[in-house]
């Protein structure tokens, strides 16, 4: 039985309709129409679907939509505020970071989540905060460089 | 300073800024009003006869809009692999759309079309089938033994095919030999995993007329075999172009159940049909081929090889596909063009088993052989106390020789493996290498090294492969160039490298004035798929000779207006002057505005009169099968760490020598060998797909079971280092680069773990349970 929730959604007020089966993911994907959050394996593994919500990053294929009303969302489309790039979003274009692309929103939520918490990570700490997200185009190396230059510049 | 404004720099891609803000141009985002949503009812068991369906209860199901089983859908025997024609001899047509007799576990059997993807999944469970079970076979040596279960009445002891080459007399090189050498080597079942699943929207129209959306590798390919498979004309299929991949590595290089599929059952509602494959889906879907490979090597005490010899077992799960032609090339760029030999032979069987199917998946036969040649001759290098470097050296192809397979008429002009190995080895400190198992330690460090002495999975004269590229390029009023190729950037970097070439080429502002434009199957020339090594080098000529027929009407309108010869203008930094005065000339968009305008010209000047030899678009086009494709070469060097309590193997650190020709954009180069190493690195300690030993089915199909390298197992630092050798027939020197650098890194760690430990792990994945059972531990 569908039935109508309100969520805040990269700070605006989303009244949509879902199943209280329904994963964040698809709400946000089919109900909100916000596709920059990719499905990857829907299982947890990938994270090609991760958001923040209340500045923690988690998959929003193993979150119930009914789980997070009254929260804060944030998806790759609040990363950028009145049309100026996140750093972190500029770090991976200067650092060539962005291959086919589709494992790239993901990680960028990992890695806000990571320099809103710590504006100065080693390399060891970037390596294990994004070691919830596969890739498989980049061998990972100019992602970590991106973070760094995101940190840099921050 | 470099000869060229645009080439060899670090564009950044024109793609990254969309993909850091949502990315919006995958197919797994194309949506149609009224669409519906596909599921297919997958077959439990791996050899089976279907009794009977019914499906009437599942019809029932309101939002359920049509059904199709095995009797509704064409029988036409196909062959799904894209980049050879729809009856190429040399593949083999062994599969239907859906059949009523059951080879593999997850075989489809029915396909719903629904209002959702709930009521789909929904009215599957209410689908009731009756199978009779047959004995399965899922090893492909017993397959090929006497009264193992047959899978296909064409294929006698289940072997597909069975190429071999021959050269010289083996019997008498094994005879002139000081020393003989046998080792057998073994690969798993590994999957591309490209981060977007396999996905397709597929529309039709009153008339019939199908349109595809679809996460694939190659427009062309697509819209032939669809027509194919569905007895249509190819004028009625049109496959659009998509904007990006989310990922290929030659897991979508061919049709798949969906697409034909999804426009049947377009076709019977009228309405769009949208089909998503789960993650479990797309692990069954298609995957690298195991093979199993028996070497034996004659040579002589100072390293010359005598004979060499090789016979290589391929699994090719239910159906052919791609691994009759995996096979092929395994044997050809492998193994029998590596290395110089004057006697060689070499026999493969690509064998049907109960097994999913295989696929294509970067390297194409060539990480499995380059992990029995290259594990083979450091155990040869080893026991005959060579040096492994000095060894390859002695035996490899160097520059200018005839090309082993094609050497009546192709040289390799560009082939600097000596160098890649030379300077490889100065740079990661090679002779720091210790005898193998010398390290005393718990934790023991090994210095492993393997090359890739011929790799190009494309071209190399083999019959019934496209190699063919074309491109459209058009010149815009504002000094902006439109690329339309079919070429499909899968992530690799074609948006910018070939945007590169066009740029340099007509002489623009930068790569950022080119823009890669919509195509489709309609508008834009026969394309190759982007697979094997080939973008570069076979759609970098084609986007350069339409940029060169551009160029030459650019110049032509430039002379008028100049009042010069055309043959004494060029074009450099968006503007067109006479040769050697760049502040004579008019800017791009000068001329081209000329071109598109009307007769008489209104200027600041007044009305001036233009000819109607002026007029017209500034377009090029191209349409061409390059001369060849020139093999790029590797070296490898990698350094692990081998835990002699648990068994892990860590890699510490890598560094790769590649000639590529010509580097195009140096920071996509790298980003390609840095994500080859982690796809080799995988195969070579972690990935595996299982399957229960019992029923076939995949026990390891989501990514909390099939384990990829994560940030934290790669290494601290990948450094690649190209040697730019100048191929005279690529585009602006450069030769392609994908798979050599996929292709290495198993045989490289292998080699580097048993210089840690001695201990010889010859199949692959190399696990904690076969190191510790290899130190006497298990």
């Amino acid at each position: 039985m569908k039935q109508f929730i309100e969520l805040n959604i990269n700070g605006e007020a989303h009244e949509i309709a879902v199943e209280p089966g329904d994963t964040l993911l698809r709400a946000l994907r089919e109900r909100a129409g916000l596709t920059g959050t990719k499905r990857g394996c829907d299982s947890g593994g990938c994270g090609c679907c991760t958001v923040l919500v209340d500045g923690k990053a988690v998959y929003s294929c193993m979150t119930f939509a009914l789980s997070v009303r009254g929260k804060s969302i944030t998806s790759v489309e609040g990363l950028a505020v009145g049309g100026v790039l996140d750093p972190i979003q500029e770090a991976f274009i200067k650092a060539g970071a962005v291959q086919c692309g589709y494992c790239t929103c993901g990680i960028m939520m990992a890695a806000k989540q990571l320099l809103a918490e710590n504006s100065k990570p080693s390399e060891h700490e970037i390596r294990h905060a994004i070691a919830g997200n596969l890739c498989r185009c980049t061998g990972y190396q100019k992602i970590i460089q991106a973070i760094q230059l995101a940190a840099a510049a921050g | 300073m470099s000869e060229f404004s645009v080439i060899g720099k670090s564009a950044t891609r024109p793609d990254a800024y969309d993909k850091v803000t949502g990315g919006r141009g995958y197919p797994v985002n194309v949506t149609m009003p009224g669409m519906l949503h596909g599921k297919l009812l997958r077959s439990p068991y791996a050899h089976a006869r279907i009794r009977s369906i019914d499906a009437s209860e599942a019809a029932k199901l309101p939002g359920v809009k049509a059904i199709l089983l095995p009797q509704d859908v064409p029988q036409r025997k196909f062959c799904p692999v894209f980049f050879v024609p729809t009856l190429a001899k040399s593949m083999v047509q062994d599969m239907v759309l859906m059949s009523d007799t059951i080879r593999f576990v997850g075989q489809p059997v029915a396909a719903i079309a629904a209002t959702s993807v709930d009521i789909a999944e929904a009215a599957l469970q209410l689908i009731d089938v009756e199978y009779e079970e047959l004995p399965a076979v899922f090893d492909p040596e017993r397959a090929m033994e006497p009264g193992a279960p047959q899978l296909h009445a064409s294929a006698p002891k289940n072997i597909a095919k069975n190429p071999s080459f021959s050269a010289g007399d083996l019997e008498a090189g094994f005879k002139a030999a000081d020393r003989i050498f046998e080792g057998v080597y073994q690969t798993q079942r590994v999957h591309t995993c490209y981060m977007e699943p396999r996905v397709c929207v597929v529309d039709s129209d009153t008339q019939g007329n199908l349109t595809v959306h679809s996460s694939m590798q190659h427009m062309f390919g697509l819209r032939e075999k669809l027509a194919f498979i569905l007895d249509m004309p190819e004028s009625k299929v049109k496959v659009i172009k998509p904007l990006y991949i989310g990922g290929g590595f030659g897991g979508k290089l061919d049709v798949g159940y969906i697409e034909p599929l999804a426009a049947l059952l377009s076709l019977k509602t009228g309405k769009p049909v949208r089909f998503e494959q789960t993650r479990a889906e797309d692990f069954i879907t298609t995957t690298r081929n195991p093979i199993k490979v028996y070497m034996k090597t004659g040579i002589k005490k100072d390293g010359t090889f005598t004979a060499r010899s090789a016979k290589s077992i391929l699994d090719t799960g239910a159906h052919a596909t791609h691994g009759a032609e995996v096979i092929v090339v395994h044997g050809l760029l492998g193994f029998f063009g590596g290395y110089r030999c004057p006697n060689l032979h070499w026999e493969g069987f690509a064998v049907y088993t109960n097994n999913m199917i295989g696929g294509g998946y970067r390297g194409y036969g060539g990480p499995q052989a380059c992990f029995a040649v290259e594990s083979h001759l450091d155990e040869i290098a080893d026991a005959m106390g060579l040096d492994p470097i000095q060894l390859r050296l002695k035996n490899c192809h160097h520059e200018g020789d005839p090309h082993p397979l094609l050497g009546s008429f192709v040289n390799l002009d560009t082939y600097r493996l000596d160098e890649c190995m030379n300077k490889g080895a100065e740079r990661f400190g090679w002779s720091a290498r210790k005898p193998a198992g010398s390290d005393k330690s718990v934790k023991k460090r090994g210095i492993g090294f393997a090359c890739q002495p011929l790799w190009v999975s494309g071209c190399v004269g083999l019959p019934d492969i496209y190699e063919h590229s074309g491109a459209v390029v058009k010149l815009n009023r504002d000094g902006t160039a439109d690329l339309a190729t079919a070429c499909i950037d899968l992530g690799s970097g074609q948006n910018v490298t070939l945007s590169q070439i066009v740029a340099e080429e007509l002489g623009l502002r930068g790569a950022d004035a080119v823009r890669m434009t919509y195509a489709d199957t309609d508008t834009v020339p026969f394309d190759a798929p982007t697979h094997a090594s080939r973008a570069t080098y076979s759609a970098g000529l084609a986007v350069k000779a339409a940029a060169t027929q551009a160029k030459l009407r650019l110049l032509q309108v430039g002379a008028t207006m100049l009042e010069a010869n055309a043959e004494d203008l060029e074009v450099h930094n968006g503007r067109v002057s006479v040769r050697g005065s760049p502040q004579s000339g008019v800017s791009i968009e000068e001329v081209v505005t000329r071109a598109e305008s009307p007769f008489v010209q209104v200027t600041a000047q007044g009305p001036q009169p233009t000819t109607i030899q002026e007029k017209g678009t500034i377009i090029g086009s191209s349409s061409m099968a390059p001369p060849s494709n020139p093999s790029p070469c590797a070296a490898e060097f990698v350094e692990v760490e081998v835990d002699t309590e648990t068994g892990q193997v860590k890699v510490l650190r890598v560094f790769y020598a590649h000639d590529i020709g010509r580097v195009i954009n140096p920071n996509a180069a790298e980003g390609q060998v840095e994500g080859g190493f982690q796809q080799g690195m995988g195969m070579a300690l972690m990935e595996n797909l299982l399957f229960d030993p019992d029923t076939g089915a995949c026990v390891s199909s989501d990514f909390l079971d099939y384990k990829i390298p994560t940030a934290v197992e790669m290494p601290p630092k990948i450094e690649s280092m190209f040697i730019e050798s100048i191929e005279p027939t690529g585009p602006f020197g450069a030769k392609s680069l994908s798979e050599v650098c996929v292709v290495v890194p198993p045989a490289a760690i292998a080699n580097a773990v048993y210089n840690a430990i001695g201990v010889r792990i010859r199949d692959l994945p190399i696990t904690p349970e076969k190191i510790l059972a290899g130190l006497g531990k298990l």
